[in-house]
Parts: C-alpha cells; structure tokens; sequence
C-alpha cells in the first residue's frame, strides 16, 4: 500500500518544480470589515514574495540542476523559518483563521473550546490515559508534531520514548510493528521521515488502526507534500514541523473523530446523499456546464455528504479519485468554518492521486445557512478569478431550477431509516456494492441507514460501531480471510458476508432465527437493488475541458515543494 | 539451495529466551546481573543486556498508558516478543522467529518474505506461561529459591531445567490445545470408578506416607487428589514427557515391560516409570523427581512416584522431607503391581463393552475440539495424537488458527456466543460457547447453507454434549 505507487514515476516531474503557492482569500462582502486586514496584508505580500521566487523557479528548465534545486529549496527552508518568526511574533495570529466568520453560531461544531482543552489535559491525569484512542505524530528526531489529546510539549518525553522503540528496533535491522497488553494496543507506522503512533483501547484489529494512521499521513501531506516534507527533513533533522501545521491540528482532530464514528472511513467507500436520480443528474449537468480550462473535478456537498461529483474525461481515463482522497477533502472542509466566510482558493494536495503535487481548490458555500459547499479543484495556481466564475454559473443555473432548495429538503433527513425497508428484525446495516460497471474507473461507495433504537446513545452508537469493526477485521483478514460471519451473541445477532458483488454487514436483534436472518437479507438486497439509482451516483458524469488534453493532471504544475502553502494564512 | 527450487518455508522457530529482574543491577554498568538465565548463552554480553533493556523499555512505555497491565507482546516484521511477570518483577521473555518464506530473487539472493500475522499471541503467551508452571512444579517459585541461596542458586536452577526443556517446545505444532492446556478425561462407568477410588483409598491407607495421588488410563486422567492447577501442569509432565519418554523405551525393547516374577510375589505387570527401575536389585537407588504443589499457599515440596501397569498409571505423591527407602519401594511394588494390574484389565473391558454397544463409528462429516473451564476437560477429534515432538493433526493449519481467532473473540466477553464462519476454502467452522463451554466444530461440507450447518450441529451437540445446553 505505498502511497500512490500507481503515479510515482509521474511525481519527480512535479517534483522537479519549484513553484510555491500562496493561499488568496477572496471576501467580496465589501462592508465586512476585517480586523486583522493589517496582518492580511502582510502575509500577502509574504506571498508575494513567495510567488515571485516561484515565477523564477517555474520559468526554469524542466529539469532543475541539483545544485540549483538545492539552493532554492534551501532558501526556502530558511523563508519559512523567518515567516514562523514573523507569525509567533504576532500573537493575535497565532493559530487563529485568517478570515473570521462572521456568524459565529454557524462555525463548526468543531469550535475552539473543545479543542484548546484537549490541549490542555493534563497527561499524567488518569482521564487521559483512559481515553479510548490516542494518536501521536512525531519527526524522527522525536519531536512532537501532534497529539490527539494533550499538548505535545508536554509528551515531548513520551514520543521520545517511542522514537527511541523505533529506532532500537531498526538498528537490528527490523521494523516495529505493535504492541500488545492485555487492553492495549500500540501500533507504529513510519512513513518517510514521520512516525505516526496510535495507542487504542478499541477491539480494532492492527490493520484497521494502522490504515487510520495512514490517513492521518495522508491529510498531513494534503497540507505539506511528501516531496516537501522529506526535504524539511533532509535539511535540518529536528526541524519542529508544527510551525507548518499551526492551526491544523483541528482538521487531524476532526479527522480522527471521523474515523472513529463514519463507515466510509473503514469501508473505504463514499456515502452519497441519497436523492431521486432526476436531480442528481440535472445537478451534475449544472456542474457540466461550468468549466474552464485546467479544471479537473467539480463537486457537490451537502452537509458534509456528497452530492455529486464531475470529472474532467482525461483524468479519468487512467485513474480515479481514490476514495481516501475524498475523505481528506470532504474533513478539511468539514473543520475549516473559515470557509464558511467567503470564496477560499487554497492549494491541496491529493496523496493517493499522486503525493508530490498540488492541486487548487476552490471551496464556495452555495447557500446562507452554509449546507450546500461546491468544491472545484483545478491545476492551474492561477485560476482563480475564471474557477470564481464557474461558480457564478453554477449558482445563477441553481437558481433558476430552484436547486438549492430540492436539495434542502432531501437533507431534511441525513440518511433514510431501517423502517422504510420493512425488513423486520433488521436493525441496521453496510453495504458496499462491488460490480457497479466500470467500477474500477468509479468511486466506490456505501449506502447505510441512520442508526436507531436501541443504538441511541453515544456509548450504544460506539459499541454498533466497533461490532461493524470487529466483523469487517475478520472478513477481511490479511492471512485468513472469511466469506461469511454469522455471530449470535447476547445483545444482537451479526452476519457479515463478502461475494463477488457486494460486501454486507448486517445487525439483527438477538432472538432472530437463521431462517429468518437469511430470509431478511433477500429481502434487503431486494431492496437496494430497486432503490440503487438514489442511494449511488450510478454514473459520474465527464466533461472535456479545452486546455486539458492528453497531459492530465498528475503531469501537472503543481507545486510541489512549497513550504508556506497557504495553510498558515488559512487555518 | 537448488537453482531450481524456487522458495523454502521456515516454520516459526524459538530465537531466544530469557529471564531478568531489573531490581537485581539497577545501577549503570550492573545491567548484567538482572539477567537470571539466558538462551542462547554464547550471545554477546552486550547484546544480552540491549535486549533486556528493550523489554524493559516497552513494559515502562505501555505503564504511561495502563499502569496495572503493561505489555504482553511486541510484533516487528521478523519476530515476536512475548513478555510474562510470573513473580512480582520476574520477568521471562520468549522470542520467536516469524514463520518465513525464503524466495529467490532475480539476482539469485536469497529473500526472506516475513509471515507476520500466522502465528497467534493466545498461544504463545499460553506456552510461555507453561514454561513457568512445569520449572515451577519442578523447583519452586522463583523468589523461594533466592531466599534459600541468593540469585546463584536461582541462576542455577533455572539453567538445569530450562536448558532441557527449551528444546521440548516445538513452537510450530502449538496450537489451541495450547491455550487450553486441558486434561483429557477417560470415560467410565460408575462401577469401575468406584473400584479405582477404593483401590486408591486401600492404597494410601496402606502405604501411610501418600499425601496425593492420581490415577490415569490410555494417558486420560480418572482421578486426581491434586488441586486443578497442578494437576494441570503435572498432567501435561507425564502425557507429554514422562509417558512418550517410556513407551519409545519399551518399543525400542530396552527394558523388558514384563518382570519375571520375583520369588513370593504374584506376577504382575507393574513398574515404576520414576524412582528404580527394580526395586529389588540390591543396586537399586531409591530417588524421585521432587515436586512442588500449592505454592500460594502450603508451599508442598514432594516425591513423585510414577506406577504403570499396562495402560494403567498411578501417581503417588509423599512428602519429600520423608526420604523414600528400598523397602518402601519393594512393598509398593508388591501392594500396587498386582492389583493395577487387575484393574488395568477390568478397564479395558468395559471400555470395550461400552464401545460395542455405542456401535461402530462412522467416519463423521465433522471434527470437534470441546473444551470445559471449569475442570479443564478437553476432547480433541482434530489431534490424532499429540506429543512433544510432533503433533498430528487432520485439517489445514488455517482453520485451525479460525478456531484460535475464534476462541479469542470468545475471550472478550463473558456472554453466552455462537459464531459461525466460512472460510475461504469453503469449510464451515462453528464456534459455541456456553458457560464455562467451548464447543469448535469444522464441517467438511463445502455445499452446505447456513441452516443445514446448523442442523448438522445441532445433531453432534444431541449425540456429544446432550447434557449440555449450547445457545441456539
């Protein structure tokens, strides 16, 4: 499972470019007044700074000469080192968005409060050892980067440790997995010059906790680049890579309760906002007809859920958009309620679709109450005022067929319930189709009802949760696999079975009969067969963009070895 | 290697073993004198003590995040560490070699693909505990011997006993029955099990200095006076030691199993498989294996006296501060060996008699491991036969390690549970815990549904375990 294998051979020609980027934050609200204009303009003309130095490097040749790539990316280490400075210096900055929401009830659930006190928990305090997962990030030095709960200065000691069981093990010529006590366990993964570590008191299996550590690294390098983190690295070995992250410890917080809650996360699959087929389509033909040159993917999200997504055809005639790639975007807009504020172009990086380069992404809400999110990602770090108005046309054409408010009332519920089907004794279920045509080139996705009696309180809704965890870790074991698990125990009855066609996991309440587990998954598969037009975006539909022609945009210009990517001025 | 073959299996292999107490050397440059024993002993000084500071290391690192249960296990991508606190700050620690694979690869170096997850952290970390329970049933607890002598005579011990044992082990035929570290019982009637218990009863009474006994058939127990836990761990001595040791003796014809009869005794099959081989040989020397029993409590140091005759076995068990004469031997030769002998002979009957009447057995569609928590009991279809050196089992090592997947899902909750699962191979595995119960069945019926697997269960439970509610 290296990280985008498939592309790798395409990311030394990103990577050979050393364009930077700059985040631009577009109010149009003229009579909003911004208290903090004057730092805003200080860091624009940081990023001024930032862009000339990348005009220069991008009108060089192709390839950069070693020495060359070197001495800019020296420069650039030592750019962003005084841009920290600059940044610790003003308090007011530190950490905070740089666009303030105006309406504060609307930003994320998310907020500030709870976060500043996780930080804040004191380590050694019993409470802190009893939460359920801790994940910590560190460099190789054993610097501290992240810390789900507690502040990292404070563990500094404790990752200390942990780097030191990494590199013991290394030195006999070995690699640390994981460790195991009677209600722990201690998963390691080291990718490049990180070590990411999760410290769970969950039944997952090792599997499931280090494929959650992965996409921990991923949303770190959707920030940074793996091309450009390993060279932080290779410059300067202690480098306290949390001067680059200010503030995005949120998202890796949000991202993490994601995983501990959402199945997409652990089925690998997107859930889509189950809508009539008619909609949907007369959305993806709005989100058609919008495009400009270097756009690749437009999509619709509606409290936090996908609505539909448009590809441009070139791109995905070789490759699609990994699921986890979406998973990093659809969290990053999900804990930014800067976002909320205006028009944000910022780059990102989409680790699966290729690691070293950067894509741009504009991210607009739709609508006053901030519901519905359109997110264009384009390849072009210019595009800004043509990708703004894409969205003007997408808005003007939902206005005229009165979308916004078709798809308001479809969220009226945020998923379906188990009662619709009819199916009794059923209380719950996953499933993930497999033989959707053309999946390979296609997103692949879920479809699961909201989650009812008697999984209605937070601890009953985890415990669902780690069931569904406990079935899809022996299903799907690497060294022995099952085809099918039909678990009776005292609170429910489970089954989980995996075909050709499909991938099911099911909860049934504890007295049911076999015959009539059997007889009620007929009926569901029934079901979601008649009901699959609305549940699944059948087939996302493609639009051609002039500029775009056989390069695609993995052989992009993204800018791969950016330092100050934007993330500093945003978060 | 041939340049044609194309890859080699290593089976999962014993790397090293050792036992440390860091109170024993806490100050810098005295790392040496925690370790209290280590295999192999020609590794460097140095590395020894980097190992132990390893294991230190990952117990301290997992007490940061549950003080009372730290680490039992560390997985890398070539071994498996397995950590055991027996005695407060004992620690024993077992490394064992991940199965592998070695490829060559193109360049015809050989290359060596780690199978990390095919061997299970229940099972080993059940036979690093049964490591301890048989030194301990043979010498003490650990801290009674640094009482008695200081870390030396601990240091001593542990070297006399581990250095043998350690080659017993056989990491790659451990399996479930490991975990379980059952007793398998032998059936009878009520009949014959009175006749034992009174024979036993005649029997302690006669030779006055018996303090326990137990008495086996067919290498099944019938009756034991021990509490459970050290008849676990002897049991597991003599069906797979002691027992194995003699009738390879006997098959190899080196000792006669039948003694002429000495002049005033009746002729009978008995001997002693401990203790002298003729007691009436002038030569003979009178010394049992010592035994230590109830160490929480009473702290029992004992002689084990071993007595066969044919399939018949009885322990006699007498206090150790008693030295055991010639004479001793000679008139329980002469008291036992007639009347084991009978027995032996009575039993075999009426196993045969029941047998008959049960019919004869089918090859059946399905094999069963049964096991009970509360008197330990265990019944195996799956092993053929099982000794130390070579377990024969009738299925596929995967399914198998289902059934371990299995028991430890079991493990998590105390609830009544029924998983059934199909594998890969099509092969259904039915997994039922009732109580303290624990039923594993694999059927051999690739073809069959949901329903008729259950069927086919129900129907063995009905036959098997009709005394046994099992959830439905």
């Amino acid at each position: 499972m290296e990280a985008g294998s498939s592309l790798s051979h395409k990311s030394e020609e990103t990577e050979a470019q050393g364009d930077t980027v700059c985040t631009e934050v577009k109010e149009h609200d003229a009579e909003a007044t911004n208290p903090e204009d004057g730092i805003r303009e200080a860091v624009t003309e940081e990023a001024q700074n930032d862009e000339c130095e990348g005009s220069v490097c991008s009108t060089e040749e192709e390839v950069v000469p070693d020495e060359e790539k070197d001495a800019s990316s020296d420069k650039e280490l030592s750019d962003s080192a005084s841009t920290d400075n600059t940044l610790e210096d003003s308090s007011e900055f530190s950490g905070r968005p740089l666009v303030v929401c105006e309406k504060k009830e609307l930003c994320s659930p998310f907020g500030a409060d709870l976060v500043s006190s996780h930080r804040e928990e004191d380590v050694t305090a019993e409470s802190w050892r009893m939460h359920r997962k801790h994940v910590f990030v560190l460099s190789e030095a054993g610097k501290p980067i992240y810390s789900r709960y507690g502040n990292e200065e404070a563990l500094s000691s404790t990752m200390g440790v942990m780097m030191a069981l990494v590199s013991f093990v290394q030195s006999g010529n070995n690699i640390i997995h994981s460790i195991y006590s009677d209600d722990h366990k201690v998963v390691f993964l080291q990718r490049g010059p990180l070590v990411l570590v999760s410290v769970s008191r969950t039944l997952q299996s090792e599997i499931q906790l280090h494929s959650e550590l992965l996409y921990v690294y991923y949303q770190i390098i959707s920030m940074l680049t793996q091309a450009s983190v390993a060279r932080i690295f290779e410059r300067k070995k202690n480098y306290d890579l949390r001067r680059l992250l200010t503030g995005s410890e949120k998202i890796l917080d949000n991202l993490l309760n994601l995983i501990d809650s959402d199945p997409s996360f652990l089925l690998g699959a997107v859930q889509c906002l189950p809508l009539s087929s008619s909609l949907r389509e007369s959305l993806s033909q709005i989100l058609q007809k919008a495009t400009t040159s270097n756009l690749v993917f437009s999509i619709l999200i509606a409290k936090n859920q996908l609505v539909t997504i448009v590809q441009e055809r070139t791109v995905i005639d070789d490759t699609r958009l990994d699921p986890v790639d979406l998973h990093l975007l659809l969290n990053l807009i999900r804990a930014s309620s800067a976002f909320q504020a205006g028009e944000v172009w910022t780059p990102i990086c989409l680790p699966r679709f290729n690691p070293n380069g950067y894509f741009y992404a504009y991210i607009s809400y739709l609508d006053p109450d901030c519901t519905v999110c359109l997110l264009l990602l384009s390849t072009d770090r210019e595009a800004f005022y043509s990708i703004s108005d894409c969205k003007k046309k997408i808005e003007e054409s939902m206005a005229t067929h009165n979308s916004i408010q078709a798809i308001s009332s479809a969220l009226q519920s945020q998923s379906y319930s188990i009662s619709l089907l009819g199916v009794p004794d059923l209380r719950h279920f996953m499933y993930k189709p497999l033989d959707i045509p053309e999946n390979h080139k296609q997103l692949t996705q879920l479809t699961s009802p909201e989650v009812e009696a008697p999984y209605c309180s937070e601890e009953e809704k985890v415990r669902l949760f780690d069931l569904y965890r406990y079935l899809h870790s022996r299903i799907h074991s690497t060294t022995r696999p099952l085809r099918l698990i039909y678990h009776v125990a005292e609170k429910e009855t489970l089954l989980a079975w995996v075909t050709r066609k499909f991938e099911l996991y099911t909860c049934f309440s504890p007295l049911v009969t076999k015959a009539s587990a059997i007889n009620a998954i007929t009926k569901l598969l029934r079901w979601i067969k008649k009901e699959e037009d609305r549940l699944f975006i059948r087939n996302p539909p493609k639009y051609t963009t002039a500029s775009n022609t056989s390069r695609g945009s993995r052989s992009s210009r993204g800018g791969s070895d950016s330092i100050d990517n934007g993330f500093l001025t945003l978060l | 290697m041939a340049a044609g073959t194309q890859c080699k299996q290593y089976p999962p292999t014993l790397l090293s073993f050792f036992i440390y107490n860091p109170k024993f050397g806490p100050k810098e440059g005295e790392e040496e004198k925690k370790i209290l024993f280590y295999y192999p002993n020609e590794q460097e000084k140095n590395e020894k003590i980097r190992n132990v500071g390893l294991c230190e290391a990952i117990v301290q690192f997992t007490r940061t995040f549950c003080p009372t249960k730290p680490a039992k296990s560390l997985h890398t991508q070539k071994n498996r560490q397995f950590f055991h606190e027996p005695e407060e700050n004992f620690w024993m620690v077992m490394v064992v070699r991940n199965p592998m694979i070695e490829k060559q690869s193109k360049d015809g170096k050989p290359v060596a693909e780690y199978q990390e997850d095919e061997i299970l952290d229940t099972v080993y970390n059940a036979v690093l505990q049964q490591c301890y329970s048989m030194y301990k049933l043979f010498n003490g607890t650990f801290l009674k011997a640094i009482e008695m002598g200081g870390a030396e005579i601990l240091k001593q011990r542990l070297e006399k006993f581990f250095f043998r044992y350690l080659q017993t082990l056989h990491l790659q035929h451990c399996d479930l029955l490991d975990v379980f570290g059952g007793i398998s019982f032998f059936p009878l009637d009520k009949m014959t099990y009175l006749k034992i218990q009174s024979f036993i009863n005649q029997m302690e009474e006669s030779l006055g200095l018996v303090k326990y006994t137990a008495f086996l058939y067919n290498d099944q127990l019938i009756w034991s006076g021990l509490e459970q836990e050290d008849m676990r761990t002897l049991y597991k001595y003599l069906t797979t030691s002691l027992f194995p040791r003699h009738s390879e003796s006997e098959l190899s014809g080196r000792d006669p199993p039948v003694r002429m009869p000495i002049s005033g005794s009746l002729q009978h099959y008995g001997r002693f498989l401990t203790g002298p081989l003729n007691p009436h040989d002038p030569e003979a020397k009178c010394r049992f294996p010592k035994i230590f029993v109830n160490t929480n409590n009473a702290y029992e140091e004992l002689n084990l006296i071993v007595y066969k005759a044919m399939t018949a076995v009885v322990c006699f068990m007498t206090d150790a501060s008693i030295e055991l004469t010639k004479e001793f031997c000679c008139e329980l030769d002469r008291l036992v060996g007639p009347q084991l002998t009978m027995l032996a002979s009575d039993i075999c009957e009426q196993y045969n008699i029941s047998r008959r009447i049960a019919g004869p057995e089918k090859e059946p569609q399905f094999k069963f491991i049964y096991f009970n928590h509360m008197n330990l009991a265990e019944k195996s279809t799956i092993h053929m036969r099982k000794t130390p050196s070579l377990s024969l089992t009738s299925i596929a090592p995967d399914l198998l390690k289902i059934l371990g997947d299995i028991n430890s899902d079991f493990a998590r909750v105390d609830d009544d549970e029924e998983i059934i699962v199909k594998a890969m191979s099509d092969f259904w595995v039915v997994g039922k815990k009732s109580d303290q119960r624990e039923l594993y069945v694999i059927l051999n019926q690739k073809n069959a549904n949901l329903i008729e697997v259950n069927d086919e269960v129900k129907k063995l439970c009905a036959t098997q375990f009709s005394n046994i509610f099992f959830l439905d």
